[in-house]
């Protein structure tokens, strides 16, 4: 560790101790010299093991000597019998136990460690394991060590339930303990998957066949161990509910399933001859193999973003050739192709109609994956009312406040909208120094709701005004949106993910602290926007409007912009397609 | 036992004002300290030292007191072939002491000092995406070296590394 400990003490005992350091510095000068001397020269000897060994006893951080260690341990390998080795290897671990001891932190030392572990001709896995209990008796949030024990308990083939053993008496000793509950999270769906045909138990540590991985497993647990699991979390929770860690695996446990991927909408335009489609993720259209089809003929098109600034969107977009859809008697067949997927998306351009768009009901999309979504209901109402509980006893404790607006998310958004918002309000008197965190999550969840209603409603107008947003979400739910009315909030800024609002016609933002208009670019059907009351100082805050063709109403009065002179003639240079100009 | 606590308790009588000028000194007089056993022992993440000490006399307007020729000079010598930097001169490249000879050339404005097209290959990991933004590459954010995040997220943030003085 490199610092210094102050100790007063009289001037002859700093002069003693000076010349104490300058001897002790020399000594390491030397040595260190000999080292690099001796590494130059290409040298593996005895001496250079001795004076690595010297040096990295004192400093362990010292990496480049580790490295030079091991080339001398190579270079040995290939000398020596693997008796010799062996033996050499041992000495190695145990001078590495005293290098922990110094810094049990030292990423050089445990590296070392792995290194000569997986080397070592008759590895003693045992002493491995238990080196890393004594040390997380010590420090039980000790990455290093964690890390060093998974990996011996993959070398060696430990069974799972012996390693959740483990984590059961780590937590009974102590409930807080994020490493230990992180540890069971990932031991858990192997040793009780999910999957409807579960491996049998087995009391054998695999053979032949690898240990499944938490890469290649279901990360879900089957339902008899998750209940016994709830307990046991909930048991951590009432004894200290102000313990982060248990409230953690808590979440986990409740799961958040993923959303299938797959495109969710194609929307088609015969005024702009334009496709735009919404994946159910952010994607690279070059890298995913997006792919148009139009009447049965694959279509050669160049795929954009919504904005220059991004490489992985949600929505892209492309232009026809000229003449291909503009006929209004002519219908067409389009398909979206997500070739590296496989999927697609069909859509069909009726006679008659202008545009057209295909996407699946909002009760087949389920489109907000709640952050506690895979449990069954009725195994969330019982959280709920445990949860309630403990809000009684302990009616300021964060933890608990945000647990439960996640479970009532999970199972009624709409219905529990009005205890959210009050919930939400207590959060943020009780933790003020995160209100701001509180205002967005809120805000987010209340875009959700809105974009709910609206789908059930079936209408094309996203109305949230007056609801406290701080930020703004889920923009590519809105791509079919036409009328948007966010005014009266706390926006701050329209920002680049906007420009995926691609059917807006009229942009209600009034009341608002905008300053920004990133995201009002290139938005083809845009004719109206309401900014009164807003934040926009300078001309180049306006510059994105100029891509908009057809803008035709601009409402700015109440801005600080208004007071730059010539400011209507400037305006009516930027933005030409402007007939009727508020300021 | 829960998460420990660690507040401590401010006597009355502690000062009241950030010693900016005490800082400064400090800073400037370290590298000078050559004859220090802490200072020669920490030898092997000198060059992230460096990083940290330049930042904060920046911060404070104060790093032209910082040898500039000296330490471009060292970075140089610290380029290995293989274009990865290391943490001083004989110690081995690795890409920690990398990022910071990139953060300190950018605070420099001297990217030049070395083989630019030799040390890209160090970055292909996450972690050296921000020396990648310093080096200029056009496809990924502005990075700002002082704090070492995107440019944007700062803005966001409201966060502008303000000058102390």
């Amino acid at each position: 560790m490199h610092g210094r400990v102050k100790i007063k003490s009289t001037a002859q005992q700093e002069e003693e101790k000076r010349k104490e350091r300058e001897k002790k510095l020399k000594i390491y000068v030397a040595a260190r010299d000999a080292c690099f001397s001796k590494r130059k020269d290409g040298v593996w000897d005895d001496e250079a093991l001795q004076l690595t060994q010297q040096l990295l006893s004192s400093n362990p951080d010292f990496a480049t000597l580790w490295n030079y260690r091991r080339e001398i341990l190579m270079h040995l390998e290939t000398v020596k019998d693997e008796d010799e080795v062996q033996k050499i290897y041992e000495a190695e671990l145990f001078f590495l136990e005293s290098c922990l001891k110094v810094n049990p932190k030292s990423y050089g030392s445990w590296h070392h460690r792995g290194w000569v572990s997986a080397r070592l001709p008759r590895p003693d896995w045992a002493r491995e394991l238990s080196l890393c209990d004594r040390c997380l008796s010590l420090d039980d949030r000790n990455f290093h060590c964690w890390d060093y024990r998974r990996m011996v308990v993959k070398m060696s083939g430990v069974p799972v339930d012996k390693e959740l053993e483990f984590t059961d008496r780590l937590i009974g000793s102590n409930f807080s303990n994020y490493s230990s509950w992180h540890y069971r999270s990932t031991l858990l769906p192997l040793l009780h998957p999910e999957s409807p045909e579960p491996p049998s138990p087995s009391r054998e540590p695999p053979q032949s066949s690898p240990p499944p991985s938490p890469q290649t497993h279901s990360h879900r647990v089957c339902e008899e161990q998750l209940l016994k699991e709830y307990e046991l979390v909930q048991n951590a929770f009432f004894t200290d509910p102000n313990d982060q860690s248990a409230w953690f695996y808590y979440r986990w446990l409740l799961g958040r399933a993923e959303r299938e991927e797959m495109i969710s909408c194609v929307y088609v335009s015969r005024d702009e001859e334009r496709v735009a489609v919404a994946f159910s993720r952010p994607v690279n259209a070059q890298s995913v193999g997006l792919l148009l089809v139009l009447d049965g003929q694959p279509q050669r098109v160049e795929w954009r973003s919504v904005h220059p600034r991004f490489k992985h969107s949600p929505v892209w977009i492309c232009d026809l050739p000229p003449g291909t859809i503009s006929d209004i008697t002519n219908e067409h067949n389009l398909t979206v192709h997500w070739t590296e997927k496989p999927t697609h998306r069909d859509c069909a351009l009726y006679t008659g109609r202008n545009e057209s768009w295909c996407r699946d009901s909002a009760t087949d999309q389920e489109l907000f994956r709640s952050e506690l979504s895979v449990e069954k209901t009725s195994v969330l109402q019982s959280e709920l009312q445990s949860c309630n509980q403990l809000q009684e006893l302990e009616p300021l404790n964060k933890w608990c406040l945000l647990t439960i607006i996640l479970l009532m998310r999970a199972l009624d958004p709409l219905g529990y909208e009005k205890e959210t918002l009050a919930h939400f309000q207590t959060l943020k008197e009780v933790d003020s120094m995160r209100s701001a965190y509180y205002s967005d999550l809120c805000s987010k969840f209340m875009i959700e709701n809105t974009i709910l209603k609206m789908e059930y409603a079936e209408v094309r107008v996203f109305s949230i005004s007056d609801k406290n947003l701080t930020t703004l979400c889920h923009l590519d739910q809105l791509l079919l949106v036409t009328h948007i009315n966010l005014s009266s909030n706390q926006l701050q800024r329209l920002p680049p993910q906007f420009a995926m609002l691609q059917c807006l016609e009229v942009l209600e933002a009034d009341n608002n602290s905008i300053e920004s208009l990133e995201g009002v670019y290139h938005l083809p059907k845009l004719e109206e926007i309401l900014l009164r009351n807003n934040k926009i100082s300078t001309l180049a805050d306006l510059q994105p409007l100029a891509s908009c063709p057809k803008l035709k109403r601009l409402d700015l009065r109440g801005n600080p912009i208004t007071q730059t002179s010539s400011i209507e003639s400037q305006l009516a240079e930027l933005l030409p397609s402007v007939t009727e100009l508020l300021l | 036992q829960g998460t420990q606590v660690k507040d401590v308790i401010i006597k009355p009588d502690a000062p009241s004002s950030l010693l900016l000028d005490k800082h400064a000194d400090y800073i400037a007089a370290y590298g000078s300290k050559k004859d220090d056993y802490e200072y020669t022992l920490s030898e092997y993440l000198r060059m992230s030292g460096i990083y940290w000490g330049l930042t904060v006399m920046d911060l404070m307007s104060q790093l032209p007191r910082m040898n500039r020729a000296e330490i471009i000079d060292f970075i140089k010598a610290c380029q290995h072939e293989c274009g990865g930097i290391s943490a001083s001169i004989g110690h081995d490249p690795h890409l920690l002491y990398t990022l910071s000879a990139v953060q300190i050339l950018s605070l420099y404005d001297n990217m030049d000092a070395i083989n630019i097209d030799k040390v890209v290959d160090p970055f292909h990991t996450l972690f050296g995406i921000a020396g990648l933004s310093l080096l200029g590459d056009e496809q990924i954010k502005p990075v700002n070296p002082v704090l070492c995040m995107p440019e944007d997220v700062l803005q966001r943030v409201s966060l502008q590394p303000d000058l102390l003085s």
